[in-house]
């Protein structure tokens, strides 16, 4: 069975190489929201072994 | 109803005074929806900002947006650092938690803000602090917002109990006495059982040195302690003290990584929301702008204001939401942003801009404020009603050499609260003869623009006791006289020391409420509380029959009284004790220079000391006073004994004698009778007393009268008293305000009486209520003007005002979606009215409404 994980999420942003936190395989998970009062982004810190969670999006 | 701003007319000085609006626009507005016309955003953006504004009010205690709740990050983070950290130092301990927060906690990037960051992992959520109160926890776990998962954070919860502050501080206390304080109708609840807490962070060393420097100033200070300790010959008597500092040291190192890693992490959000979700190519650049700014700040200097502004929110999230949770927003903004301002405004060389830019960004910052959520309990949130903490900011007064300190940056401020109109920050104007005209018109403006702030504070008192506070520095190195101009209210009511150094840190110097309403309330039943917590709430001090004259009443109150106050200021050194030992701020320690310098937590580092304590309900228990010696022992009308048989009867069945008392002289109308009384009782026993107890700091400990919301709270827990009041009824809104309705001699007939009282006192919060149409008019401007002078030479600590009418408010209460932007100044801070309970609303529209006489405009020598 397939198990998916954040690397191959479309919200699965790599932190650079120097940064600060930089690890190997870690990454920011950056999702778009909405509700009545607007937009807004959610940042966490995630790997790229990871497991996937609902908000899952697929890389194309 | 629908009544026009009306136009008023008086004769002075041989002239016809017309009161008609100075904007002729405004004579078409019904007096009854003002308010609603006058907000005026600086852009299109603050608008939309302020529409989506994510409030988080409170009204009885409950959030008014139900999408609010409780966040669970930063008590996971934290606790699992602390479980990871056993044997390690305790500042140490504290830093690795601050550090894990910062590192693992969700970032939060809204459309539209160009000042970023946020301390939940939700922008509806805020915070929680379980090793500072457990109870207030509990308190949220049983509610609607309780953090998810309930049992996660309900074990979380559970871990803490032992660690806690309150675990810690209370076997040094007999329950019976923290039993009478958990009451909350004589004194506060201790501090360390409420996780209340305030502070003046030391923005300036972040903005001007940057965090980097502070890393390279704790590294070379472990350097040469390390040295020494290895250095022939040894001396353990001093050798020994590096250890502490060390590990202090390493902790500041720790926390000042961790922010500049945190801001960093902001600056990526921003960069892959530009790249990846954002489609408008003017907001993508402005994405990368502020990316760029997180990148830089606050690990380097500040260049320019927008750095200058981000450099600030982000320091007042790490020290007042996340290192630890502490109330109020206290800096002197339009010192500390000047130079910033001067470089992106008038010289141009760094994020260049105009002044109406620098408005904006004003607003924006207002806007962040407003949104901003505060973890209190449930008795914190009910005590600001309206509000959803308290924020207060300081501009205004005079520089070291004792010229005005008003600059553009001042003006910015001013006008863009005006402009946006939003409860949040509120402002304090340091008002001093030598301030320039053209900042005093602004603050006008907002006054009379019904804002509620700014409130106004003396600039010359408050500069007095900061140089009489530095002479018990225990280190010898309290403000100079330059350095004492620079302060700025610590909260609603107390100055305290600004800048690199020396600023107060903790709630446990100064803070935490008095309720005289009540001790004198038990004072006549010999230490009982028979209307509300049915115990006894305080020392027995005499029978009725004991009280012979009323000497023996007052000595009786006394007793009273000192009981409590030592009480309150020995629970909040006790906390003080405890703080340095298990609740660190290594953030807070890196960017002070005297900690950073000696190596010292900020909790144990005192240099400057700030004791205040805030009596409130001070007026109702001096007019009652006042009866009591009128009534019962100058005309013996009546005995104590037949007013104790009313009092506990709530007055029912006693009309006319309650009204006899209600009649007694009252404070706030110059009345030889009362004053005399009530000036002595703040002199003598409320400051008095106070004075004799020495805190941690080594210094006095001082009144700071004021209100907040608990004249609501505790009036309500207060039985009927002597000045004619009912059981459960408010109390007086104010440090030394008069009681709602009862000033009834006009406004300078309670200037008058508010400065007899000088002698040991700190502060004391003064709420007036001025005429719309006076202020409004042409002549609105000079006529305050001149009573704000007057205030001034009558040596008056401070002054706040409403200017909002009686249809208004009652029109708001009627249609309160059509009201929205109606804000009032309820005691400190200023609130949406119309989210304020109706219980508290009516305390509002029963301030007396002060017009102004020929004789008031005499008195004030206005020139018109």
């Amino acid at each position: 069975m397939e198990t998916n994980t954040c690397k191959q999420c479309t919200q699965f942003f790599p932190v650079p190489e120097g940064a600060d936190d930089y690890q190997a395989g870690k990454a920011d998970c950056v999702l778009e929201k909405e509700d009545e009062k607007g937009k807004y982004w959610l940042s966490k810190p995630v790997y790229e072994s990871s497991q996937k969670c609902e908000a899952f999006r697929m890389k194309h | 109803m629908n009544q026009m701003v009306s136009a008023k007319v008086l004769e002075y000085r041989g002239k016809t005074l017309n009161f008609t609006p100075e904007d002729p626009a405004e004579a078409k507005i019904p007096a009854e929806e003002l308010h609603e016309h006058l907000q005026k955003p600086s852009t299109a953006r603050t608008k939309r900002l302020k529409d989506r504004c994510r409030w988080k009010h409170a009204s009885a205690g409950e959030f008014i947006e139900k999408s609010v709740t409780a966040g669970i990050e930063r008590m996971r983070y934290l606790t699992e650092a602390h479980k990871a950290s056993v044997g390690q130092p305790e500042p140490i301990r504290r830093a690795l938690g601050l550090a894990n927060v910062l590192n693992k906690s969700t970032l939060v990037l809204q459309q539209d803000e160009f000042i970023v960051g946020y301390h939940a992992e939700d922008p509806n959520m805020f915070p929680l602090y379980p090793e500072l109160s457990h109870m207030a926890v509990q308190d949220y776990l049983m509610s609607d917002y309780s953090p998810q998962p309930a049992s996660e954070a309900a074990e979380i919860n559970e871990y803490w109990k032992p660690h806690s502050l309150q675990s810690k501080c209370q076997p040094y206390f007999d329950m019976k006495d923290l039993g009478r304080m958990y009451q909350v109708s004589s004194m506060e609840a201790p501090s360390f059982a409420s996780g209340y807490n305030s502070i003046v962070p030391p923005y300036e060393t972040v903005l001007e040195d940057g965090l980097l420097a502070r890393i390279k100033l704790a590294e070379k200070n472990i350097a040469e302690a390390q040295k020494v300790m290895t250095t022939f010959p040894w001396n353990g008597t001093t050798g020994l003290d590096n250890i502490a500092k060390i590990d202090n040291w390493k902790a500041m190192v720790i926390a000042c990584k961790a922010v500049i890693s945190w801001a960093r992490r902001q600056a990526r959000l921003c960069k892959i929301v530009a790249e990846n979700f954002e489609t408008d190519p003017k907001r993508q650049a402005e994405l990368l702008e502020i990316a760029d700014i997180c990148q830089r700040i606050p690990a380097e200097p500040s260049k320019g204001l927008k750095d200058a502004m981000q450099a600030k929110f982000f320091t007042f999230l790490i020290c007042h939401a996340i290192e630890r949770y502490a109330s109020g927003y206290a800096q002197k903004e339009d010192t500390l942003l000047w130079p910033y301002y001067k470089a992106s405004v008038i010289d141009k060389t760094f994020q260049p801009m105009d002044h109406m830019g620098a408005v904006e960004l004003v607003e924006m910052e207002r806007l962040k404020i407003s949104e901003h959520g505060a973890g209190k309990s449930r008795a914190y949130r009910e005590i600001f009603p309206g509000s959803n903490d308290l924020f207060i900011l300081t501009v205004g007064g005079t520089k070291a050499d004792g010229s005005d300190a008003c600059n553009d940056m001042t003006d910015a401020i001013l006008e863009a609260a005006k402009r946006i109109r939003t409860a949040e920050p509120s402002i304090v104007f340091r008002y001093s003869k030598v301030n320039r005209p053209q900042t005093l018109r602004w603050v006008f403006n907002c006054v009379r623009d019904g804002l509620g702030y700014p409130s106004i504070k003396h600039d010359d008192i408050g500069t007095a006791q900061m140089k009489e506070f530095s002479k018990f520095s225990l280190n010898h190195n309290g403000a100079t006289d330059e350095e004492a101009h620079n302060w700025v209210n610590v909260l609603c009511m107390s100055p305290g020391i600004h800048g690199r150094r020396k600023t107060q840190k903790t709630r446990s110097e100064g803070g935490g409420s008095i309720f005289p309403a009540k001790l004198l309330e038990i004072t006549l039943n010999d230490g009982y509380d028979w209307s509300y917590a049915d115990m006894q709430l305080g020392p027995k001090t005499g029978e009725l029959s004991t009280l012979k004259s009323f000497d023996d009443v007052w000595e009786a109150f006394r007793k009273q009284y000192q009981y409590a106050i030592n009480l309150c200021i020995s629970t909040k050194d006790v906390s003080r004790y405890f703080e340095q030992r298990f609740l660190q701020m290594p953030f807070v320690s890196a960017i002070d220079d005297g900690c950073m310098e000696l190596g010292m937590d900020a909790n144990a580092l005192s240099e400057q000391p700030n004791g205040w304590h805030n009596p409130i309900t001070t007026i109702v228990a001096a007019n009652s006073l006042v009866a009591i010696k009128k009534l019962v022992f100058d005309e013996k009308k009546y005995t104590l004994e037949q007013l104790n048989q009313a009092l506990m009867a709530n007055w029912e069945g006693f009309e006319e004698m309650r009204l006899e008392f209600k009649r007694a002289p009252k404070w706030g109308n110059d009345d030889s009778y009362a004053d005399p009384i009530i000036t002595k009782f703040y002199e003598d026993i409320i400051g008095g007393e106070m004075r004799k107890i020495t805190n941690y700091s080594g210094g006095p400990v001082l009144p700071t009268g004021q209100a907040v919301g608990l004249y609501m709270e505790v009036g309500s827990r207060t039985g009927p008293t002597p000045d004619g009041r009912f059981g459960g009824e408010a109390a007086d809104d104010g440090g030394i305000s008069p009681y709602m309705g009862t000033d009834k001699k006009g406004p300078t007939a309670v200037l008058r009486s508010v400065s007899k009282v000088q002698k040991n006192q700190k502060a004391n919060l003064l709420n007036q209520r001025l005429s719309v149409p006076i202020m409004r008019s042409q002549h609105g401007f000079d006529i305050w003007h001149s009573y704000m002078d007057t205030w001034f030479d009558l040596k008056i600590d401070h002054v706040q005002f409403n200017v909002v009418s009686t249809d208004e408010l009652k029109a708001a209460q009627r249609e309160p979606e059509k009201h929205q932007d109606l804000i009032v100044r309820v005691s400190g801070y200023s609130a949406r009215f119309v989210d304020i309970p109706t219980y508290g609303q009516n305390t509002i529209i029963a301030r007396q409404e002060q017009d102004f006489s020929a004789s008031d405009l005499e008195f004030l020598n206005v020139d018109i």
